[in-house]
């Protein structure tokens, strides 16, 4: 009987509403872990450069630890002590995804497609900047990017722990789209 | 009367070897030359001078890290040292890295993909390279720019190598000459 009244308009109604919830839920899911893992297991990161011992662009975990902060990745490890942290910053930056493959299947992508394809294949990051002093006094650098969000997470934790830092966490300005805010 | 074939590789290694051998002098020989002139000179690096909120922390450090990489590459000093090193304190030769910067323009890495000719991202710094009492031995503008392909941190790897490239081509008087000029 049911079936027999409906409409094409809440046929199209009754399959959104499902959908809709499972979205909502996977969404919900996502943020739940990303918040778990800043907490416990520490933070996907990208090492971009100033790691000795590590490559440039090398995928690993970023855990903050009392000892100082970590850096793992396969076959890579490095730790930045607390106290030799001179100042920490975190900042916002937009990226193309897909790597150096996605480049090259855009640039074969005929009738310019493949900049439209740009344009949907960029996602926003968070970098965490670090200077820090070895046992001679030097000044070493390093950045990393992290996913968005997590930055500040990592920076009150640094502080907590001792890290200086010469802006607070507290202070944080609000972020722009074009990315390049720095907290 | 046919010619002897089987003296035909014998006769080329009696070429080859020798001509072989005098190469491989003369590519020895050429570097040593080139680098003899200056290699008594060490340099250390201070990161770049800006004014606050001009130029990112992740930038700033990333053109100091990189800068670091190029001149160690160039192998036209001595030794090369970071910002604050003890060890560099005691080293009669020692040049001084100053960098100021000009002018900086942050990109959008989606803007280059999608219309190449906008969304570059430009670093300028004035470069100045002294000896200890402070006489000025290399002074010059150098800029870094990344216009279609890659992340705008891009931008200070281009930066570093230009201003590696400017001092290996920089004619540096020799160290006890220029000691002498400076008194």
């Amino acid at each position: 009987m049911l079936i027999a009244r409906a409409t094409p308009r809440s046929c199209i109604l009754l399959f959104l509403l499902p959908f809709s919830w499972i979205c909502t839920s996977l969404f919900a899911q996502t943020a739940n872990t990303a918040n778990d893992s800043t907490a416990a297991s520490g933070v996907r990161a990208t090492h971009v450069l100033g790691l000795e011992g590590v490559k440039r662009n090398h995928h690993g975990t970023l855990t903050v630890q009392p000892s100082g902060l970590n850096f793992e990745a396969k076959g890579a490890r490095s730790t930045i002590a607390i106290a030799s942290i001179q100042d920490v910053f975190t900042g916002q930056d937009s990226r193309q995804t897909g790597g150096k493959v996605l480049t090259v299947a855009k640039m074969g992508v005929p009738y310019g497609g493949g900049r439209v394809l740009s344009l949907f294949s960029h996602e926003k990051v968070d970098s965490l900047t670090l200077e820090y002093r070895d046992a001679n006094g030097a000044l070493h650098g390093t950045v990393f990017t992290i996913p968005l969000g997590q930055a500040a997470d990592l920076k009150k934790q640094l502080v907590a722990l001792g890290a200086h830092a010469s802006i607070p966490v507290e202070s944080q300005p609000e972020k722009k789209d074009d990315g390049g805010n720095k907290q | 009367m046919k010619p002897n074939r089987s003296l035909l590789p014998v006769t080329l290694a009696r070429i080859a070897g020798p001509a072989l051998l005098l190469c491989i002098i003369c590519l020895g020989l050429i570097p040593r030359g080139f680098a003899a002139d200056t290699a008594a000179w060490s340099i250390q690096v201070e990161p770049v001078t800006a004014e606050e909120g001009q130029l990112p922390p992740d930038f700033s450090m990333a053109i100091y890290e990189d800068l670091l990489a190029q001149l160690v590459k160039t192998g036209k000093f001595q030794q090369v040292y970071r910002s604050g090193d003890h060890q560099a304190d005691g080293v009669p030769n020692l040049l001084v890295l100053h960098m100021t910067l000009l002018n900086f323009e942050r990109g959008n890495q989606t803007q280059r993909a999608v219309t190449t000719v906008k969304g570059a991202t430009k670093v300028q710094v004035h470069l100045k390279v002294s000896a200890r009492d402070g006489n000025a031995l290399v002074e010059k503008d150098v800029q870094g720019t990344v216009r279609f392909f890659g992340e705008n941190l891009k931008a200070t790897n281009a930066l570093a190598k230009s201003i590696a490239e400017t001092l290996r081509d920089a004619s540096l008087p020799a160290p006890t000459a220029a000691k002498a000029a400076g008194q």
